[in-house]
């Protein structure tokens, strides 16, 4: 009975049934928890580089929102940008106050760059010297601008300053009232 | 060991003698790929033992009832059940954790640990058998991958399990080369090469 063609059939779909219920069971489980974290982590990413927003709204699809404070006044924007690094693309995320100065930035975790070298992108001091900087400070001193590169990462510094740039380029716009 | 039943071997042959990843070299690529830190490695064990054991036990439990032709395809469910199950569970619960695993938790699924367990052991043998060999393949493989991860965090870091354990001067010059594919390769080599001298001893 085990090797007749008729059970080889009914127990793959057996099988495939069983599984396909207990896969639903524990979907249905995780799915509100996990888009919970995926909403709580952008929030949290956000909020890191727009301090003192309290809210945001999207103004452009998974790349801009706009922040309000706790009493509903605009503060500024946040937008995102992925220029391409040394390893694949970087994530970057950069909070605007209402006069167009940095009030933050954020390297996503996810990037590639080698470690030691340009993962050091991610370390406080590389993203604190662009807090207050305006569109026109955002280059390496090499370039003629006022931010130090991470040493022997020059594509690294270059592709974050790079991607600033060229976010505000593309979103500025959204800060005038 | 003559006078220990054979059950206690089932178990305990997985921790050396059977080891998954040093004597029966298999499930290397996920070994070499997360084990770069004392967490992610012992992260990726735990998910790895997850589903050894659900898919040895459900396996030897079903084992009486699967058509011989169509094992293959009926195990590759089962284990690939176990897995999206624990790559939800991650997600959900161990979100740090899942992003630094990535894809090598789907591909838990073509882990030949597994499948080979699977195959060779469960679908010959009880249940209680085959949880007892999950469990010894699962604790070599969580051996081997607790020290490659702690030996390459430590020396390409300078941390344990993420504490500062060597002096501020190494942290700051750390051997950043084991972080690497090419520190994993020497590293395993080099474990390699203690259990052949052990395992060698004994004969």
């Amino acid at each position: 009975m085990v090797n007749s063609k008729a059970w080889m059939v009914v127990s793959l779909v057996l099988t495939c049934t069983i599984a396909a219920v207990a896969l639903s069971q524990v979907f249905s489980i995780t799915k509100p928890i996990i888009d919970g974290q995926s909403a709580d982590a952008l929030k949290a990413s956000l909020s890191e580089v727009l301090p003192g927003a309290a809210e945001f709204n999207e103004l452009e699809p998974g790349t801009a929102w706009s922040g309000k404070d706790a009493a509903g006044n605009r503060i500024g924007i946040v937008f995102k940008t992925s220029p391409r690094g040394y390893g694949g693309p970087i994530t970057v995320v950069v909070g605007l106050d209402t006069t167009g100065r940095i009030t933050g930035l954020g390297i996503g975790a996810d990037m590639k760059e080698t470690p030691g070298l340009g993962l050091k992108a991610r370390e406080a001091w590389f993203r604190d010297q662009f807090r207050g900087k305006s569109e026109s400070e955002v280059a390496l001193k090499r370039d003629n601008g006022t931010l130090d590169a991470i040493s022997a990462a020059t594509i690294t510094s270059r592709a974050v300053t790079n991607g600033v740039r060229k976010g505000f380029a593309q979103y500025s716009h959204h800060l005038k009232p | 060991m003559t006078s220990t039943p054979t059950r206690w071997q089932y178990f305990a042959d997985g921790i050396i003698k059977e080891n998954p990843v040093l004597i029966l070299m298999i499930g290397l690529c996920p070994t070499l790929a997360t084990s770069v830190s004392a967490r992610d490695a012992l992260g990726m064990a735990a998910a790895t033992s997850f589903v050894l054991i659900g898919s040895n036990v459900v396996v030897s439990l079903i084992r009486k009832v699967v058509p011989g032709s169509v094992r293959i395809p009926i195990f590759i469910i089962v284990i690939s059940t176990f897995v999206t199950i624990i790559d939800y569970v991650l997600q959900a619960y161990q979100p740090a954790l899942y992003r630094v695993l990535g894809v090598f938790v789907p591909l838990i699924v073509v882990n030949c640990i597994i499948l080979g367990r699977a195959e060779a052991f469960a679908y010959r043998h009880g249940v209680f058998d085959s949880l007892l060999d999950a469990l010894g393949k699962s604790a070599g493989y969580g051996l081997v991958m607790l020290v490659m991860g702690s030996v390459r965090e430590i020396l390409a870091a300078g941390t344990w399990f993420g504490y500062a354990v060597t002096p501020a001067w190494f942290r700051t010059a750390p051997v950043l080369f084991m972080i690497f594919p090419p520190g994993a390769f020497l590293l395993i080599g080099i474990l390699k090469g203690i259990v052949n001298r052990l395992t060698a001893s004994k004969v």
